[in-house]
């Protein structure tokens, strides 16, 4: 995070990757397949939302582990912003996920292992906020959510790996159900998948940059006045 | 080591001198039971019985442990000073399982005489209470000492509380029915394995987690 605030380059490489992303996800050739027919598509923009998720709320866990060993504010400023992030990658996949159901499985909501899954990392993460907001004192706020923040991601990897084994999923690539590589057989798919995952990613890793310098300008007003 | 007993024996003897809130989580237990077995009356399965007295045992749980650190509000001091903070959670931790194994055999109880006893396998329903129970009380108490400095603690509980324990709750509900179900040990052996070790994991964090919120 320290070194993506510096520097400027990967803001180029996400748009041009997202660019990309957009015009190839939506007019290159798919597989032709029963049931799924165009709505294939929806891998260059639901996947990556839950690949970014992962990924940004991993960062806050590591920010967060950094703030309690060293009480750095600064630390504490992007654990939060990263964590923010995560929660609008969680609902952007949610969503595309339910719309992506209604036409293939029938119904938005089928009580799926991965479905009830995430819906519980977001109210884990909700649950995050709603503890800094009720913590006064700044300095008990940010030593105690990090905790939380810390203690509710060990927990929820391994939800992430229970509950699908209580129930069978009909997500693609559980349950016996082919991913999508089993349909991807001239690599197209993948060829704009991979920089869909990447350009999603650094999008969430910008917009959180951005959250994090404000946070980092309205600190430093507020230490000056 | 003496001071962890010391501490649990404080809390015990707490506990038996303002009689107040055991009484009061008794009585909890008991209305809560009554008022199930009023709605529930009529159609219940072994399915039913076993959510049910899940369901009640988090409620419990939930309304039990949250009183453990709020009850030592004006003590912390003392104990910033005379006890390292990692005796303190391990007393804690001991306190609120036994607690909580308390209340859940209290809570059998009553529901065989008011559900009726379906349990075949006694050896291997305790041992899955106990499971749920340990994994129960220790989130409990983790979560108990962060909504503890919050402002609104009763929601707090829940709020954070919940998302975290689905974990130890999936897994001790699918065990209980299955068991209930006269499954044997080896059917459901791996499940058992998960359980334990989602309990080492929330033990472990707790133990390494909660000097940070001690200090603060």
């Amino acid at each position: 995070m320290g070194y993506l605030l510096k520097t400027n380059w990967w803001k180029w490489l996400c748009i041009a990757l997202l660019v990309y992303t957009i015009i190839g996800g939506l007019l290159f050739r798919v597989p032709k397949l029963p049931i799924l027919n165009e709505t294939i598509r929806v891998l260059h923009f639901h996947v990556p939302m839950w690949f970014g998720m992962i990924l940004v709320f991993t960062g806050s866990v590591v920010y967060a582990i950094k703030y309690l060993k060293t009480n750095n504010l600064k630390f504490d400023i992007y654990s939060s912003q990263l964590a923010d992030m995560g929660i609008a990658f969680g609902v952007l996949g949610i969503v595309t996920g339910m719309v992506w159901a209604k036409y293939t499985w029938g119904e938005p909501w089928s009580n799926d292992p991965k479905q009830n899954a995430s819906a519980v990392s977001l109210l884990i993460y909700l649950a995050y906020f709603v503890l800094r907001n009720s913590l006064k004192d700044e300095e008990q706020r940010n030593k105690i959510s990090a905790v939380y923040n810390i203690f509710a991601f060990f927990l929820m990897i391994p939800l992430l790996f229970i509950l699908p084994r209580m129930a069978d999923s009909l997500h693609p690539g559980n349950g016996g159900n082919p991913g999508f590589n089993a349909y991807d057989l001239d690599s197209n798919l993948r060829k704009v998948f991979y920089t869909a995952v990447l350009g999603w990613t650094l999008l969430g890793y910008w917009i959180a940059s951005i959250n994090v310098r404000l946070s980092l300008t309205h600190q430093k007003i507020e230490n000056a006045s | 080591m003496q001071k962890v007993i010391a501490l649990i024996k404080k809390d015990l003897t707490v506990d038996w001198r303002q009689q107040n809130p055991i009484s009061g989580i008794l009585l909890y237990l008991a209305s809560t039971i009554f008022t199930s077995f009023m709605a529930f009356k009529g159609f219940i399965s072994i399915e039913v019985w076993n959510a049910l007295f899940w369901t009640i045992i988090l409620f419990t749980a939930i309304t039990a442990i949250s009183k453990s650190f709020v009850q030592e509000e004006r003590r912390s001091l003392y104990y910033f000073f005379l006890v390292k903070p990692n005796d303190l959670v391990i007393s804690k931790l001991i306190y609120s399982f036994l607690y909580l194994m308390a209340l859940s055999f209290l809570s059998l109880a009553i529901f065989s005489v008011l559900f009726g006893n379906p349990i075949t396998n006694y050896l291997l329903f305790t041992f899955n209470l106990l499971l749920g129970c340990l994994g129960l009380s220790s989130a409990f108490t983790m979560i108990s000492a962060i909504a503890f400095k919050a402002s609104n603690r009763s929601i707090m509980m829940a709020v954070l509380g919940f998302p975290v324990i689905i974990p130890v709750l999936v897994l001790t509900i699918s065990n209980s029915a299955k068991i209930l179900d006269h499954t044997i040990w080896s059917q459901i052996q791996g499940n058992m394995l998960t359980l334990i070790s989602v309990d080492v994991i929330i033990i472990a964090l707790t133990f390494v987690l909660f000097p940070f919120i001690w200090r603060s």
